[in-house]
Parts: C-alpha cells; sequence; structure tokens
C-alpha cells in the first residue's frame, strides 16, 4: 500500500498546485515582473514565497497585513518570505491553507534568489514525498535583463544555468537597451535553450496567463496545451519554417558564447518499454548528470493506455505522470534534453543502443 | 486598488463569510427557490429521456422533496418542488430507482400522521405520481426517518412501527424491511431492533449514554448491497455499529455490534462497506452546536472478519481550531454511500462525506491504516444561515464525479467538480 497513491481516476495533474518557479540574476526585474503579475485580477488567489523583501518592494498598495513571515495582500494574494528552506515554507503554506490560516491560494510564485541555481528548487518538488503530493512544478521563468545580460551571461555561470532550464524566458527592460543589443541577447537565448518560449516585457509586463499556465493543468489536456509546455521545435525553427540552415546558423551565434549549453528534441516513432526507457534515462543520468540539466517529455510506453509526461534534471526525475486515455495527442514519443557539453549524437546513440537490444 | 488594511492575518478559514476549497471547483449554485434546507435524501434518476434528475428530500416543512435537472452540472434547473401536508412532519430521507421512488415521513410527535414512506412513479418527473403510502404511524412511532431502496424490490429503514412500544422514547425507531415488489401493497418482511429497546423483549436495556448525549438507541441508515444481500450495515446511532444477517429477512440475526460509545459521544449513522477490501466506513453524525459534541469522526474498521470488527484509523478531521467555533454543527454526517445504480459514483478508494460547516471532504483510503484528504469544499454561509455558517447536510457523487451536497438550513444545492 502505498501512503501517497491517489485513487484511482484521480487528475494527477488537476490535483496538485501549480508551482511557478521565477528565477533570474541580480536586478534582472523578477520583483517587477511579480508585482505585474500578482496585479493581475486573475492571481487574486495566488501565493509568492520570496526570499526576502527586496530593493524594489512589492507595492506598498498591495500589502494589507503582515506577520512575521506572511504578508497578505490587499488583492488577495499571500506573501510570505522563505523560512529556512523551501520545503519547510511550502510544507506550512499548505499547512495552514488546510487550516484556513492562509487563503486557499491556488498556485505559487517562488522567486529565487539572484544567485541561485535553481536546479536543486527543481529537486525540492520531485524527492519530497509530501510536497509532491500537494504540489507540481508549473515551470521555471527566467528574467534577463536587456541592459545587463550579456555581460552576466558571460561572467556567471549561474545565470547562464537559470536560461538553460527555464520553459519561458522574459526579457525585461527593453525600452533601456538599443534595439540591436536585445536582438544579440535574444538570439543568444534562443540558442542556448530553443524550446523555452521568449517574450520581452517592459516594466514587467507581460500576459499572466502565459506564465501561469505552462504545464498541462489537467490529464486531459489537448495537444495545445501538451504544446505549451513541450514545444513540438525549437523557437529558432518555429521562426524559420523549419529551416535547418537558419538553426545551424543561430547556433553557432550562441556557441560563441555558451559553448557547451544546448538544447535539441529527441522523437522516437515506436513506444518505448519501460525497461528500456529507464535504461536510458538512467544511464545517462549516472554517467552524465550534472550536465544534464532538464528534461522532459510526452512519451508513449508499451501497455499504458495513454502517453505519459516526464521530467527532470541532473540525477533526479519526477515519477512518469499519465495523461487521460483517448486524448488526441502526436503518437511519436518526444524528450528534450538540455545539456551542457553533452553531444546530442551521444544521446542519440545511447537511445538507439538500449532500445536495439 | 486601494489599501485595506486588516489588523491581523486571522485567516479566512475562521470566517464563514469565505468560501475555502482544494480540489473541487463550484460549478454552479441553486437556491431551489429559497427553500433550500435539505435533509439527508439525495438521489439520481436517468429518465428516459435521457435527463439527469437529482431528487433531495427537504429537512423540514413546509417543502416535502425537489427535483434539479442537473444534466448540465453547471446550470442546475428545478424541475418540481412539492409540499408537505402539514408543518409537523419531515421527509428528510428518499431514494430512486429506475422512475420509483420512496419518501420518508417523519412526524415530530408520535402518534402523528404521515408517518411511514411514500412511493411515487417519478416515470415524468414534472408530475411525481402517487403509487402508495405505507403507514408506520402508531402511539410510540415517528414515522421513518431513513430509507435504503436500492433494488426496486425492498425498502430497508428505520422506523417506528405500529406495535412497537420502545422501553425508552428515544429508541423509538428500529430495523425493518418492507416488500414492495407489489408497490401498490407494501409490506413488512422483518425487523430487528436492538435487544433491550422493546418493552418486555426480554433482555436489559442498554446502559443509557450521558444525558448530554443520549439520543438514542435506534437505526438510522440501513444498507444493504447486491454484493451481500444477506447482510444489512446499520448505523445503530448510540449503539454503534450493527452488521445483521438478513438471509432471511423474516428473521435477520445479529452478526456483529461494534459499540463505541462511550467513551466516545455516541450517533453512529452510517456503516459503509466496502466490498473485497474487509473494510467498513462508518461515519459518526455530530448533532450539537458549537463544537458541544466533539469528535464526531469517520472511522475505518477492519472487517476482515465481520465478528469481530476492529477500527484501525479515523479520516483526519478538518482542523478543530478552524471550524468547532465558525458557527452551527462541526463534524461528520453523511457519506456518498455507492449506491449500486448506474449513476452513482462508486469507489472503494475515495470516499467523499459532509461535515456540516466544515463543508464536503473527500479522503484517499487507499491505504486503510492512514486515511489521506484529497478534496474539500466549504461554501461561503449562505445568506440568512441561522448558525451563521454553512451546515452541508448530505451529498451524493454521480458517476461523472460530480458532487452534489446540501446545506441543512437554508443554502440549497451546490454542486462541485472534483479533481481528484
Amino acid at each position: 500500500m502505498n501512503a501517497l497513491a491517489r485513487s484511482p481516476g484521480a487528475d494527477p495533474f488537476a490535483s496538485r498546485l501549480p508551482v511557478t518557479l521565477i528565477t533570474g540574476f541580480l536586478g534582472s526585474g523578477k520583483t517587477t515582473l511579480l508585482r505585474r503579475l500578482l496585479a493581475h485580477p486573475g492571481m487574486r488567489n495566488a501565493a509568492v514565497v520570496i526570499n526576502e523583501y527586496g530593493d524594489v518592494p512589492l507595492d506598498h498598495e498591495l500589502v494589507a497585513a503582515s506577520s512575521e513571515q506572511m504578508t497578505l495582500l490587499s488583492n488577495g494574494c499571500l506573501c510570505c518570505t522563505l523560512r529556512t528552506d523551501l520545503q519547510e515554507t511550502l510544507r506550512e503554506l499548505f499547512v495552514k491553507r488546510r487550516a484556513g490560516e492562509v487563503i486557499d491560494f491556488d498556485r505559487v510564485f517562488v522567486e529565487t534568489t539572484g544567485l541561485a541555481d535553481p536546479i536543486p528548487v527543481l529537486h525540492t518538488l520531485q524527492t519530497d514525498g509530501l510536497l509532491g503530493a500537494q504540489y507540481r512544478l508549473n515551470g521555471v521563468v527566467t528574467v534577463v535583463d536587456a541592459v545587463n545580460g550579456m555581460r552576466t551571461l558571460d561572467a556567471q555561470p549561474e545565470a547562464v544555468k537559470q536560461a538553460a532550464v527555464a520553459d519561458r524566458i522574459v526579457v525585461s527592460k527593453t525600452d533601456l537597451a538599443p534595439p540591436a543589443a536585445v536582438e544579440r541577447l535574444t538570439e543568444r537565448l534562443r540558442a542556448m535553450n530553443g524550446y523555452a518560449q521568449l517574450a520581452t516585457a517592459v516594466q514587467g509586463e507581460v500576459d499572466p496567463a502565459w506564465l501561469a499556465n505552462i504545464a498541462p493543468a489537467r490529464a486531459s489536456a489537448a495537444e495545445e496545451e501538451l504544446e505549451r509546455w513541450l514545444p513540438r521545435a525549437a523557437a529558432a525553427r518555429r521562426a524559420a519554417g523549419e529551416s535547418g540552415a537558419l538553426t545551424g546558423a543561430l547556433r553557432s551565434v550562441g556557441g560563441t558564447h555558451d559553448a557547451g549549453i544546448d538544447s535539441f528534441c529527441l522523437w522516437f516513432d515506436r513506444p518505448f518499454t519501460w525497461e528500456r526507457l529507464n535504461a536510458a534515462l538512467q544511464t545517462l543520468a549516472a554517467l552524465r548528470g550534472p550536465d544534464l540539466l532538464r528534461m522532459k517529455g510526452i512519451v508513449h510506453v508499451a501497455g499504458e493506455p495513454a502517453p505519459l509526461v516526464i521530467q527532470g534534471a541532473q540525477h533526479v526525475f519526477h515519477p512518469p505522470v499519465a495523461l487521460a486515455a483517448g486524448q488526441r495527442t502526436d503518437p511519436r514519443s518526444r524528450i528534450v534534453f538540455i545539456v551542457r557539453d553533452i553531444p546530442r549524437a551521444s544521446i542519440e546513440s545511447l537511445f538507439a543502443a538500449v532500445c536495439s537490444l | 486598488m486601494s489599501p485595506t488594511p486588516t489588523a491581523t492575518l486571522a485567516g479566512p478559514g475562521a470566517r464563514a463569510d469565505r468560501a475555502l476549497s482544494l480540489n473541487m471547483k463550484l460549478l454552479a449554485h441553486h437556491s431551489l427557490e429559497g427553500f433550500g434546507g435539505m435533509g439527508e435524501g439525495m438521489a439520481m434518476q436517468q429518465a428516459k429521456d435521457g435527463r439527469r434528475i437529482l431528487w433531495m428530500a427537504h429537512e423540514a416543512a413546509p417543502k416535502n422533496f425537489t427535483a434539479v435537472d442537473v444534466t448540465e452540472p453547471g446550470a442546475p434547473k428545478l424541475v418540481v418542488q412539492t409540499e408537505l401536508p402539514h408543518a409537523k412532519v419531515r421527509s428528510n430521507s428518499l431514494d430512486v430507482v429506475g422512475d420509483t421512488m420512496v419518501v420518508a415521513y417523519q412526524t415530530q410527535s408520535v402518534g402523528d400522521r404521515p408517518a411511514g414512506f411514500d412511493i411515487f412513479d417519478i416515470s415524468t418527473p414534472e408530475k411525481p405520481k402517487l403509487v402508495a403510502h405505507f403507514d408506520r404511524s402508531g402511539p410510540h412511532s415517528r414515522g421513518v426517518h431513513a430509507v435504503w431502496f436500492v433494488d426496486g424490490e425492498y425498502v430497508h429503514m428505520a422506523s417506528g412501527a405500529p406495535d412497537f412500544e420502545p422501553t425508552h422514547p428515544n429508541d423509538d425507531q428500529f430495523y425493518q424491511v418492507v416488500d414492495v415488489r407489489n408497490p401498490l401493497k407494501p409490506a413488512e418482511a422483518g425487523r430487528w431492533w436492538l435487544p433491550g429497546t422493546r418493552i418486555d423483549d426480554g433482555a436489559p436495556p442498554p446502559t443509557r449514554l450521558d444525558p448530554k448525549f443520549d439520543v438514542g438507541f435506534r437505526a438510522h441508515n440501513t444498507n444493504v448491497f447486491p454484493e451481500r444481500p444477506d447482510r444489512a450495515y446499520v448505523g445503530y446511532i448510540d449503539g454503534g455499529a450493527v452488521i445483521l444477517d438478513i438471509a432471511d429477512k423474516s428473521k435477520p440475526k445479529l452478526v456483529a455490534h461494534w459499540r463505541y460509545s462511550p467513551p466516545f459521544n455516541g450517533f453512529c449513522h452510517t456503516v459503509l462497506p466496502l466490498f473485497g477490501r474487509g473494510l467498513l466506513i462508518v461515519s459518526d453524525e455530530c448533532v450539537q452546536d458549537d463544537g458541544r459534541d466533539w469528535p464526531k469522526m469517520v472511522w475505518v474498521v477492519d472487517a476482515r472478519d465481520e465478528t469481530n470488527l476492529v477500527p484501525v484509523a479515523t479520516f483526519p478531521s478538518p482542523p478543530h481550531a478552524t471550524f468547532a467555533h465558525r458557527g452551527g454543527r462541526f463534524g461528520a454526517h453523511n457519506l456518498h454511500e455507492n449506491l449500486p445504480l448506474p449513476a452513482s459514483f462508486r469507489s472503494d478508494q475515495l470516499i467523499v462525506g459532509t461535515w456540516f460547516n466544515a463543508g464536503v471532504r473527500a479522503y484517499d483510503v487507499s491505504n486503510p491504516f492512514q486515511p489521506q484528504e484529497v478534496a474539500y469544499y466549504v461554501p461561503a454561509a449562505p445568506a440568512m444561515a441561522p448558525t451563521g455558517a454553512v451546515q452541508l447536510n448530505d451529498v451524493y457523487v454521480d458517476d461523472r464525479r460530480i458532487v452534489y451536497t446540501v446545506d441543512r438550513h437554508v443554502g440549497g444545492l451546490y454542486v462541485l467538480e472534483m479533481s481528484v
């Protein structure tokens, strides 16, 4: 018997509260983004976890009441500072929610410190069984500042990592940087992480839905919803209408800056077996875990009635989650890899070898 | 956005004007034309024209029962609402099989009428047609409190009877089986009462609970399922949980009796078997306001040996500090009873129950030793709520996982979507 098992028929997506990680280097505009986001009426039941009340405070008009660690914003949002660790904070939030001591928030935004490596935060949700029963990862949003972003990416490996693992990249302060510089930065980010959707923002102004609805929110998610989380083609390909030549050109642009970081999608026409999928992923994690920055996929496994959502970062993988049977989805499996210094061909050969055995 | 400082972070849970939810979303609320005080009878008809009709018994006069078309759960439509003959009777309970509905009647005083049940033909839901009345009135009878009717042949019920004189006035309603195979002529098929609760039955009367909790040794829910047609699972109020052998309906025999009050505070309400898992889910009913009869719980009972019932867990209670003084009753009550009928949700893993002011809650019992709360919805206090809080009384879950729940006093019907 599994204490955390859900009843048959439970929706493993809809029954968990979505957690969105907002990351970005110091001064990139994370708080400004959050402030604009929380002012949106659709976000009135959001909880935000911030590390500290920073230089750019959440609007005074938004702050209605506060206790030592928790602040209720006047639009209904809940804001709390990170306690000793994120695990404890998220657990406490859920316990207080159930006790009716805080609003029954319907989503959580976690703002990391500028210097944070986001991957351990992803691991928190993956490895803590109690948290995993109540929360699910919606996605990673990385804010990159158009004015200083290039320099930061050159000088700070953590900033590169933040952009590399993102599901959404917001290029901020585009009104303060020359258009050519914004374009160069955008190209560099796309080359590094072509599977993240990218938008530019002035004063944190982005479409809240674009940030709030990243991962599938229900097992019966249609292909369009899956596409929001796992695009079928990289941004550069999409922009160029699948022109391989242009992708190559962009990749060389990116390569000059961020040699080693690469993102690509592998497609598999035939369903996996559990054994082969596990063997391939475990081998990859065992041999190159630290360089497997992010992996996410929608895979078909023989004998399973519906495709499964898989994701992981470095050596830690989420348990696979089944989509609802009967949905119209691509019959092929696809897995996006964001890696450091691992040639695409190596991973292709690994899967080919394992699948041929 | 204007600043609206509040003094403290006093939780919204303690504020009865705030709804609380987890994994349940409100699709619709129907005030039932202002008569939103609902009892503990909810049943779904799949009408021949394809509509799903939810039938609900009222808690008290003047209304008898109300039917709502819930084919589209987000847009419930009133179909019919009927009147009771007078103000000193209540229907409280009903069940539906096909196009036949059985409605209970319980009077405020013994000797009054109607005290029994009605059988209706509801093939035209807008025009329920009375088929027969089964009279259980008598000098010591208030009639029927709860009916169980799922096979179209027998009504199992908690009722008084014309010939039954209890040793204590609180012990008037006992288990009875009524044969309705000829709906024009319902006939008693059998009965069982807790020994000692009928005058001169030869057994010593049971030791009563502390007067502040004594609500009687009488039957409440009397469930019989096709998996075990030879068993009746009976909540016997202050007497605890009872399993009866009804292989011979004319002579029910006691199989097991689990009495847990005292030390607890009485009112065993529902005994829900989870066949195949050897478990019973047993719910209490809270009957006092302001937490005065706390704790009222839902129990998980190991029934692998049905003659030796062993409690192994209780459902995690909603937080006492949040709800005990939120207004009105706070504690367990009705469960969705896995009705063996086509429109009903059936699960031996997920149990849904009402908790009065703590709303409706769903529990994952896949691990019987450690039930988990996985969903809840607590409506904000309905307008004019006499206790100042919602008092969710009963729940029905359909095969689409739509949860229907009703307020005991004024709030009417809430339709919820469950994502667990």
